[in-house]
């Protein structure tokens, strides 16, 4: 009998998104039709196999499953799948599902191919406290919140280049109006620097009493993170980055806070590494 | 093949067989439609029919028992009822029975008989007159079934081949470009420039798709608040519509002028009170109202008579593409829904002469 294992259960979720996106991207090119609920159906069943994956994995950590690259990169897929399914039916944003589809294919297949991410960890290294496991889980939503942002911003950039450039492509003819989409990134930053910003206060806490145990490489990313967010809704605010430039940066300051994780990973993992500043080894998950 | 269906007739007239000037001959007002419906029903021969009156065509549908004779009567009723010659109606009329008639009466409801293919006016057209039919009680089973299918053949056609889909008038094109900025387009301000012809039917298309707000500005104010009033919106002095361009998402341009009536300098000060809220520039006017370089500025869409079109003539071209295709799937449907008329047709026969013969039937049950 065939026992569905964590890692089989992550590996059948990185084959749903990718088989759903590619098939969504077939019939948009070959159908003309909006083929948007291929991607969803994508999505509810690569988002089943990953929640079954995270619980899975949870119960043989016995905490929030956020110890590696690959872990923390399929909890922010997961999330961002979770919002979608949240914000998606309120706000009908057409063809964000096969926006979300496509970063989820391709976030989980890099994780998947790519050796190394999936590095054994000490399973208690939130050392048991409720409130750093609150923080990084709520670090990783927000992340999720500033990647459905990014989405957004793409689907307005492509929008808005389309009317533009006056070239009207299947895809544009599909995407929600610019307004709509700015109205909802609006929206999104404000949400996703709110989240962010609760976990920085929940981490804080730690961080006053355990100031040695904190990487300060991951402070300060995380902290350029937080700033470069609140910069951005201060910007908008006073109406120097706004539309185009608000989408455009958006997107850069989360493909940077995406591309940031794995120094951050690897720099907390030499930090854990290093007995002088790590909490005492637990159970170390093989 | 059955008595029944051999009766089933579609004669008509429309953009293929006759030109406009013909065409306003044939036409039938909303009353005289009835009135030719409740006519040909009182025939004998006639068992179900609707007639359908559109500006493009004029059609009756039928189940006659004769149809030989019926269709020289059908001429006749049009010809008395419009005063038209009967040389004039032969020359410019069709008529097919049967499968072709099936055919017809789908292709009719898919748009590809149109003179915009793949338009969905026409549908609701049809289904407006089918409900008239109802009412008045000219229609049975036939044709009940063979136009509730037709609809939902149409609907079939159009959601496989994508027919309906990209505007083919520079008003819907203009329609749609507007939804693909704002999305919903009932809030959005609009201000006419000047009072051209394209210019108003843009507006029309407008405010057909729920545009409550519309201002309109020209060199005669006379005309424009003509226009204004037409539209229920405000007139604006034309010397006074610049100092008001900010509170316009969509502006409409379509003067006579020989020089360009909205400037760049006019319309960066605009977007310095709405930086955040985009313009969609609409100039229709020949030579060109609006300054090109207007198009640089951030947030600022400028569509002229040329992109327009060439919008409209690309999504035609597509449609056209897609007629052969939409045209298989309905054949298909024809097909289907013409057995399923001569089985409906032979099944009370079946039953009829089972009654007759009970013991064949019994025997037939054992096997």
């Amino acid at each position: 009998m065939l026992v569905l294992s964590d890692t089989l259960a992550f590996s059948l979720a990185a084959i749903c998104y990718s088989v759903g996106f590619l098939l969504a991207s077939l019939r948009l090119r070959f159908k003309q039709s909006d083929g948007a609920w291929i991607s969803f159906a994508g999505l509810i069943a690569g988002f089943s196999f990953q929640t079954l994956a995270l619980n899975l994995r949870g119960a043989a950590i016995q905490a929030c499953p956020l110890g590696n690259l690959f872990e923390i990169t399929q909890f922010i897929v997961w999330s961002l799948i979770l919002i979608f399914f949240i914000i998606g039916p309120i706000f009908r944003l057409r063809w964000l599902s096969y926006f979300t589809i496509a970063l989820a294919a391709l976030l989980t297949l890099l994780v998947s191919l790519v050796p190394g991410t999936d590095a054994a960890y000490q399973s208690s290294m939130f050392g048991g406290n409720p409130w750093i496991e609150l923080h990084a889980t709520l670090a990783m939503f927000s992340y999720a919140v500033f990647a459905i942002l990014a989405l957004t911003s793409l689907m307005f950039l492509l929008q808005q280049r389309s009317l533009k450039k006056k070239h009207h492509s299947r895809l544009s003819r599909y995407l929600p109006s610019i307004q709509q989409l700015d109205t909802m990134a609006r929206r999104l930053l404000l949400t996703g620097f709110c989240v962010l910003t609760a976990a920085l206060a929940f981490g804080a806490v730690f961080w006053i009493q355990n100031l040695q145990l904190v990487p300060i490489f991951k402070l300060l990313v995380t902290c350029l993170i937080w700033i470069g967010y609140g910069s951005i809704i201060v910007l908008r605010w006073q109406h120097k980055i706004v539309t185009r430039r608000h989408a455009l940066a958006c997107l850069i300051l989360f493909c940077g806070a995406l591309a940031s994780l794995w120094p951050v990973q690897s720099a907390r993992s030499n930090t854990e590494a290093n007995p002088a500043v790590s909490t005492p080894p637990a159970n170390v998950r093989d | 093949m059955s008595s029944t269906l051999q009766s089933l007739f579609v004669f008509g007239s429309s953009h293929r067989e006759a030109p406009l000037a013909i065409r306003e001959r044939f036409a039938l007002g909303p009353e005289e439609t009835l009135q030719l419906q409740a006519q040909l029903f009182e025939l004998p021969d006639i068992k179900e029919c609707l007639v359908v009156s559109t500006c493009n065509r004029i059609e009756i549908y039928g189940l006659a028992q004769n149809p030989n004779s019926i269709e020289t009567n059908i001429r006749d009723n049009i010809c008395a009822l419009r005063g038209v010659e009967r040389e004039l109606l032969d020359a410019h009329s069709f008529w097919h029975s049967n499968l072709e008639a099936l055919q017809h009466v789908l292709e009719v409801c898919g748009g590809l008989e149109s003179q915009i293919v793949g338009e969905t006016e026409i549908l609701g057209q049809m289904k407006q007159a089918y409900a008239r039919a109802q009412v008045a009680n000219c229609i049975g089973s036939v044709l009940n079934r063979v136009f509730e299918k037709s609809f939902q053949a149409a609907k079939a056609a159009r959601n496989q081949t994508g027919i309906t889909a990209g505007q083919v008038s520079i008003g819907n094109v203009a329609v749609e470009l507007a939804s693909r900025i704002f999305g919903q387009i009932s809030t959005s301000r609009v201000l006419l420039l000047g009072s051209g012809e394209v210019a108003e039917k843009t507006a029309k298309a407008l405010k057909s798709k729920g545009v409550a707000d519309i201002s309109v500005s020209s060199r005669n104010f006379e005309n424009a608040h003509q226009l204004a009033h037409n539209f229920e919106g405000a007139a604006i002095e034309f010397s006074d519509f610049q100092q008001q361009l900010a509170h316009f998402d969509i502006v409409v341009s379509s003067t006579a002028a020989t020089e360009p009536v909205l400037t760049r300098a006019s319309m960066e000060r605009a977007r310095k009170r709405r930086p955040d809220q985009p313009c969609f520039l609409i100039d229709l006017g020949m030579p060109r109202d609006i300054e090109p370089s207007v198009e640089d500025l951030d947030e600022v869409y400028l569509y002229n008579l040329d992109d327009l079109s060439k919008i409209a003539n690309e999504n035609l071209v597509q449609r056209k593409a897609k007629i052969e295709a939409a045209r298989v799937i309905l054949k298909r449907h024809a097909w289907n829904l013409w057995l399923q008329l001569r089985r409906r047709e032979l099944q009370p026969k079946r039953t009829e002469a089972s009654r007759r013969s009970p013991q064949s039937n019994a025997v037939a049950n054992q096997a």
